[in-house]
């Protein structure tokens, strides 16, 4: 059976938005739409029109696809546990006098400057309604600035910092296991 | 019928669409508005996340075809969808029952 251009349209909008393998299964049911209003009315131009209308467009069902996207759920669970992780550092940082350190204040921005961006990247994945493949990248971003940003702080605290106390220890191992939450999230995103 | 009359019974029609059988998005959508007699009739585009999150969830599998020259995603319900299936059935028989007694006209009382 012929395509029509309204569908293609449709369909290409959806595939730059959401993974292939969702975008093939739309395809599939949009194109069966569209044969079976072409079989009622005969008329191709008709048949798009309505097939494309019964569908629903391409924003509603990517913000449906995004709302349960592996992404969103990583990028949640990562925002609703900073600030136990912020209460972890900062007294491990209090504590062992983080700012009598010999680190240089240029170093010192850099880190709050990426720790910043970090979290504005999980809030525009939660926020994102219209690419899931946006989303995905900016997960996978988050990710990996995560894991160095835990990786950084915790080989700084424990060389650079004094003897480690109980609340460096603390932290350390709260941020080597969000490595390991974060590595074992990362397929899902990659694949979801 | 409005979508939001829906919310929180979608899981339970989609799992019961696919109890007497694998089924593909478009077959769920229609075999859901047919046994409705067309009062639940879902944009179909929608029914695709949906059938999505209940994957992710392990309540159906799918696994893809070739269908009419085209890629096609069939489910079937699992084990737990069964299960979940059971249990939405039985929530659903408890709170139909509540509000039918609930909003049963009742007589006026008799004037004393």
């Amino acid at each position: 059976m012929a395509g029509h251009p309204l569908i293609t349209a449709q369909l290409d909008a959806l595939a730059a938005r959401l993974p292939a393998p969702a975008a093939a299964e739309l395809a599939d049911g949009l194109w069966e739409t569209y044969e079976r209003r072409l079989d009622e009315c005969g008329d191709p131009d008709r048949a798009a029109y309505a097939a494309v209308t019964d569908f629903g467009d391409a924003d509603t069902i990517t913000a449906a696809f995004l709302r349960h996207a592996p992404q969103r759920r990583v990028a949640l669970l990562l925002l609703a546990t900073g600030p136990i992780m912020a209460v972890l550092w900062g007294t491990a940082l209090l504590t062992a006098h983080a700012l009598a350190w010999p680190v240089p204040p240029a170093g010192k921005l850099l880190y709050g400057g990426a720790l910043m961006a970090t979290v504005a990247l999980l809030l525009m994945t939660i926020r994102e309604r219209r690419s899931y493949r946006r989303g995905r990248a900016m997960t996978v971003g988050a990710l990996a600035a995560l894991i160095a940003l835990d990786v950084l702080m915790s080989l700084t605290a424990v060389t650079v910092g004094p003897v480690p106390a109980w609340p460096t220890a603390l932290a350390v191992t709260a941020s080597m296991l969000r490595i390991l939450l974060a590595l074992r999230a990362l397929p899902s995103v990659l694949t979801g | 019928m409005r979508a939001e009359a829906l919310k929180g019974h979608l899981d339970g029609l989609l799992l019961a669409t696919l109890e007497d059988g694998p089924l593909h998005g478009y077959a769920v959508k229609e075999a859901l508005r047919e046994v409705t007699e067309g009062r639940i009739d879902l944009p179909t585009g929608t029914v695709y996340p949906a059938l999505h999150r209940l994957e992710g969830a392990g309540l159906i599998s799918g696994t893809w075809a070739v269908a009419n020259g085209r890629r096609r995603r069939t489910y079937r319900l699992t084990a737990a969808g069964h299960a979940a299936l059971s249990d939405q059935r039985a929530g659903w028989q408890e709170f139909a029952t509540a509000v039918t007694f609930a909003l049963k006209a009742r007589p006026w009382p008799a004037t004393p």
